[in-house]
């Protein structure tokens, strides 16, 4: 009896250690950019979610397509049914880490590589990419900036509208971490 | 008991261990709880018809629909070059989503009825949105629309396009149309329709019922089969009376293909009505595919955003 209640509360306090080194963001905002000579496009959301495990140092994304708002809905319309097919594959996921051993439990602004797959218009590809991690008193912000070569995931773009349509893609992510807590 | 609290302890490790490594978990149940179904048709149309899918907020279409002359029978083949000579019908008219769900638009068509010179107006509502897990089955829209003939009076005041007062000249439509889509391909609509005209001609009907049925077929991202139906509830005395007059009703089909070229919707359309608007061709239709008359049309839907450039770059 003693044991189990000792095991108990080796679980427990696990646990706890665990939930203060995970931490998620469930509005993290995406935005891509694409200039091409006839025309820029440009859509947002805030529906993403984003986890980052500060002891391993790994990150997580997660975005439904169908989410992203563009200003012109035609162009939504396009981007859903024709370029990423947001019914077959309706969300893009990456799973990865931070490449350096920075800690992130003290504050500090640190310069960091990810490298992870990203699993988009259902198609897996690696990226090693540079982004911000800020650390202040257990608030944690993320950010990053890099490109998409629409063809590394299987998007067609026909030739028709290929002045349309820029061959990549700035996509930008920004997440603010809180605690997980409970879980 | 020192087994168990080993082999909970253990459980609990992997479970964690698990934990650090994936953190997927988190979000399982991500994205909105009733994800709603997109693009059950190409556009706000059919063929003749309303399908329910809608202008979004800020968006102008600018539309222009047309009906060739008969194909073949009487009035079409060589002569007319199988009825590219002639129209029975054009509309063009701008419409313009309010909201997402709400969508008004005005038009003007030269009308193939007993009345023509029309000048439309219609207001259309979405009411349910189809989820993708089935826990809303269909999306319906609401369509009304009043349609007024601007025409010079008949003088005999036994026709129909003879108006005594102004509320003579106004037609009328009240539909709903509820659709599903099955897959990413196929979708299936239905559409009650009633039509009140103030104004009709003998032994015809003020009121009539009608039900649509019509589809879309995908076959590519960008080109998709449609087809529509309507079946008008005229009473038997009335097509009776026509009959003997000479005039045989009958119900308007469609089949067309719908091909998506960047900003425009092309629609290539084979009917047998000649009219585009609802008030005309469910009661009117006279002209039968069996006799060649029909006639390919076109309906061509450009989009275009206004406002929020501004609000968009902030």
């Amino acid at each position: 009896m003693k044991n189990l209640f000792l095991l108990f509360s080796l679980v427990i306090i696990t646990s706890a250690v665990s939930a203060q080194d995970v931490f998620s963001c469930k509005n993290t905002r995406f935005s891509f950019f694409s200039s091409a000579p006839l025309e820029d496009i440009e859509a947002k959301t805030d529906k993403g979610v984003s986890a980052i495990n500060v002891k391993t140092g790994a990150i997580y994304f997660k975005v439904p397509i169908a989410s992203f708002q563009f200003r012109k809905k035609l162009m939504q319309d396009h981007f859903n049914q024709n370029y990423l097919e947001s019914d077959k594959f309706p969300f893009a996921e990456f799973k990865g880490k931070v490449v350096e051993n920075t800690d992130l439990s003290r504050n500090g602004t640190y310069e960091v590589t990810v490298e992870g797959m990203l699993n988009l218009h259902g198609v897996d590809k690696a990226y090693r990419e540079k982004g911000t991690i800020t650390v202040k008193d257990g608030n944690i912000t993320a950010g990053s900036t890099f490109n998409i070569r629409v063809a590394d995931h299987r998007i067609d773009v026909p030739s028709m509208v290929v002045k349309n349509v820029a061959e990549v893609v700035a996509v930008t992510v920004n997440a603010v971490y809180t605690a997980v807590v409970n879980r | 008991m020192k087994i168990i609290a080993f082999l909970l302890l253990c459980t609990s490790i992997s479970v964690y261990g698990q934990a650090q490594q994936d953190l997927s978990h988190l979000f399982d149940s991500t994205g909105p709880a009733h994800p709603k179904v997109l693009y059950t048709y190409k556009g706000t149309r059919i063929i003749m018809g309303h399908s329910t899918d809608m202008l979004r907020k800020h968006e102008l279409d600018f539309r222009v629909d047309h009906r060739f002359g008969d194909l073949g029978g009487e009035f079409g083949g060589s002569k007319t070059f199988y009825g590219i000579d002639n129209s029975t019908d054009i509309r063009i008219g701008l419409e313009y989503g309010i909201t997402d769900r709400l969508m008004a638009g005005l038009g003007r068509s030269k009308g193939s009825g007993e009345q023509r010179q029309l000048i439309d107006l219609l207001v259309k509502y979405k009411l349910v949105e189809q989820t993708q897990d089935g826990h809303v089955p269909v999306s319906v829209a609401l369509l009304g629309t009043a349609v007024m003939s601007a025409m010079t009076s008949e003088e005999d005041p036994h026709k129909a396009a003879w108006f005594g007062d102004a509320s003579d000249r106004m037609s009328y439509v009240a539909q709903s149309i509820v659709s599903r889509k099955f897959g990413d391909r196929l979708a299936f609509s239905l559409s009650p329709t009633y039509v009140h005209r103030n104004r009709v001609g003998y032994m015809d009907m003020n009121n009539m019922f009608a039900l649509g049925v019509g589809g879309r077929l995908k076959v590519s991202k960008r080109i998709g089969i449609v087809a529509e139906y309507f079946y008008p509830f005229r009473s038997q005395a009335s097509r009776d009376y026509y009959k003997s007059q000479g005039i045989t009703f009958y119900n308007p089909l469609g089949v067309g293909l719908e091909i998506e070229t960047g900003g425009h919707v092309f629609h290539i359309n084979f009917t047998n009505s000649t009219a585009i608007q609802e008030t005309q061709f469910i009661p009117e239709t006279t002209t039968s595919w069996l006799q060649g008359q029909f006639r390919w049309g076109f309906n061509i839907s450009r989009r275009f955003t206004l406002f929020g450039k501004k609000d968009w770059k902030k």
